[in-house]
């Protein structure tokens, strides 16, 4: 999916990104975002993600470092780079006591490139209600107008903050396919932070794992699936110590292991003599899970 | 800019609505009170000015709170809005609405003047200074919130300017109350709103954090 061509910018790149709080540091983040990729950002909470991504737009101004948009300099006084960017936070700013049509129609004055068929596209997709005032929408229809809000004046890079959050099941499936034909172009990109780990394995190309701040692991998700397992055996050796297991558990005679490297943790198996292996395949979220738990572990291994 | 600054003029508007009936009606009741007591004139034009300027005062404190609340600033930072204009935006709608009360005070005193049957104008001098008074506090709230926002936001310097600064037009208010009557005291109160505005507008624009 993602644009090779050579002189194309990167839809986003962080370089050297910090920013201070009392009792948190984010970063230094590193990233690059090519055009057509959708990269999750995954941690737990208060590991980065929001400011990570209102850094990205422009609503935090990071301590060092920053961040370019289409090689476009991400910085408050400028306004260049927000034509390409569609922001959809926790909080969106809309006027809560006008409807939502009324906030479509202020934003098309505001936003260049504003297009009322894109947007209506949008709202017929997601079954917005456009006469309700904002302050009584839910909290999923809310997250809906955020979207189209977000998506109207034809962003080239959709930055989103938990944007499933509140939806229900049909709304949810419609945005991740919504976003997924965003990005098939190979011109657009998302990034996302989200909680829910089940959409990362129907949308993301890429995961960014970040915990208390730091960058914990960065991969593919195809690589991700590709290495980690789940392994049973029996084996008379009580104390085995086996390379890249995460979780070790013991069932009466039934070892249970979880390995992000199974070829290498299967091998040592074969040579301990280890009986009745079975393997199994773990899930994108399950995955996420692990590495979650095991953040720290797994970001010095990996470095 | 302008767009923006008419959104929230349109927004508010039943507030400020709101609040100039509510003043109308006090005006009436106490014209028509005082109309009906012995030996007494209208109530001073001073006193008919007030209410409104009170009105469009405290609703420019209601806009202020409800923006922050609903963090207007990302709605409209996420558009061709640059920090600075959204400053001015926000340092201009206390303006514009005291403005609009001071448009509503002839409309009021000539109400006033119906429901009394008389009326005092001679104290309409003091009525312009109680506007200019009035317009001050309502610019003294951006400022504060400023000064605030530097002060969570680690810029102590900032923050020590804008405190300063406010508490300099208190000073500068203060004194054109008590000593300074008079056109060159106006004057003075003109300029400590114009530094509050300024200020309030530089203090935004050294922001670290748009997001509330």
């Amino acid at each position: 999916m993602a644009d090779h061509r050579p002189n194309a910018a990167p839809a986003a790149s962080l370089s050297g990104l910090t920013k201070r709080f009392p009792g948190f540091q984010l970063g230094p983040l590193d990233l690059v975002l090519e055009p057509g990729t959708v990269l999750a950002l995954v941690g737990p909470n208060g590991a980065g993600k929001t400011t990570t991504l209102n850094c990205m737009a422009g609503l935090v101004v990071p301590d060092e470092g920053g961040t370019e948009v289409f090689g476009k300099p991400v910085h408050s006084t400028r306004t260049e780079y927000r034509r390409d960017i569609g922001y959809v936070g926790e909080e969106n700013g809309f006027f809560q006591g006008w409807t939502a049509d009324r906030n479509l129609k202020f934003l098309a004055e505001l936003l260049p490139g504003w297009s009322h068929d894109r947007a209506n596209r949008y709202v017929e997709r997601f079954a917005l209600p456009l006469d309700k005032p904002v302050n009584k929408l839910s909290r999923g229809n809310k997250t809906k107008l955020a979207l189209v809000a977000a998506m109207a004046h034809g962003p080239r890079l959709l930055l989103l903050d938990e944007p499933t959050a509140g939806l229900d099941p049909v709304v949810r499936s419609e945005v991740l396919d919504v976003l997924w034909e965003i990005t098939e172009d190979g011109e657009h990109a998302v990034l996302y932070s989200t909680h829910v780990l089940s959409d990362i394995s129907r949308l993301a190309d890429e995961l960014v794992f970040l915990r208390d701040g730091r960058l914990v692991l960065r991969t593919g998700r195809d690589e991700l699936s590709e290495h980690w397992r789940r392994v049973s055996f029996r084996l008379a050796d009580d104390d085995v110590e086996l390379t890249g297991v995460v979780e070790h558990r013991r069932v009466r005679a039934e070892h249970q292991v979880i390995t992000r490297e199974a070829e290498l943790t299967l091998q040592q198996l074969t040579d301990l003599g280890a009986e009745a292996v079975e393997v199994s395949r773990m899930t994108v979220d399950e995955i996420a899970v692990q590495i979650l738990k095991e953040g720290h572990h797994v970001a010095r291994t990996e470095s | 800019m302008w767009h923006a600054l008419r959104a929230e003029l349109v927004y508010f508007r039943m507030w400020l609505l709101g609040g100039l009936g509510i003043a109308t009606g006090v005006v009436l009741l106490l014209s028509v009170l005082m109309r009906f007591s012995s030996d007494a004139d209208g109530p001073p034009s001073f006193v008919v000015a007030m209410f409104p300027l009170i009105a469009g005062m405290v609703v420019s404190f209601i806009a202020g709170s409800y923006r922050s609340e609903e963090h207007r600033a990302r709605l409209l930072l996420s558009g061709a809005l640059t920090p600075r204009q959204l400053a001015w935006v926000t340092v201009l709608l206390p303006a514009c609405f005291v403005g609009l009360s001071v448009l509503a005070v002839p409309v009021i005193l000539g109400m006033a003047t119906l429901a009394a049957g008389k009326f005092e104008y001679s104290h309409l001098p003091t009525a312009g200074s109680f506007a200019l008074q009035f317009w001050a506090y309502a610019q003294l709230g951006p400022l504060g919130q400023e000064s605030s926002a530097a002060r969570r936001q680690h810029r102590n310097r900032a923050g020590l300017v804008g405190w300063a600064v406010f508490a300099g037009v208190i000073l500068v208010l203060a004194g054109c109350q008590v000593i300074l009557r008079s056109t060159q005291g106006h004057l003075w109160q003109v300029v400590a709103i114009v530094v509050a505005m300024v200020v309030a507008v530089v203090l935004y624009q050294g922001r670290t954090d748009f997001t509330r």
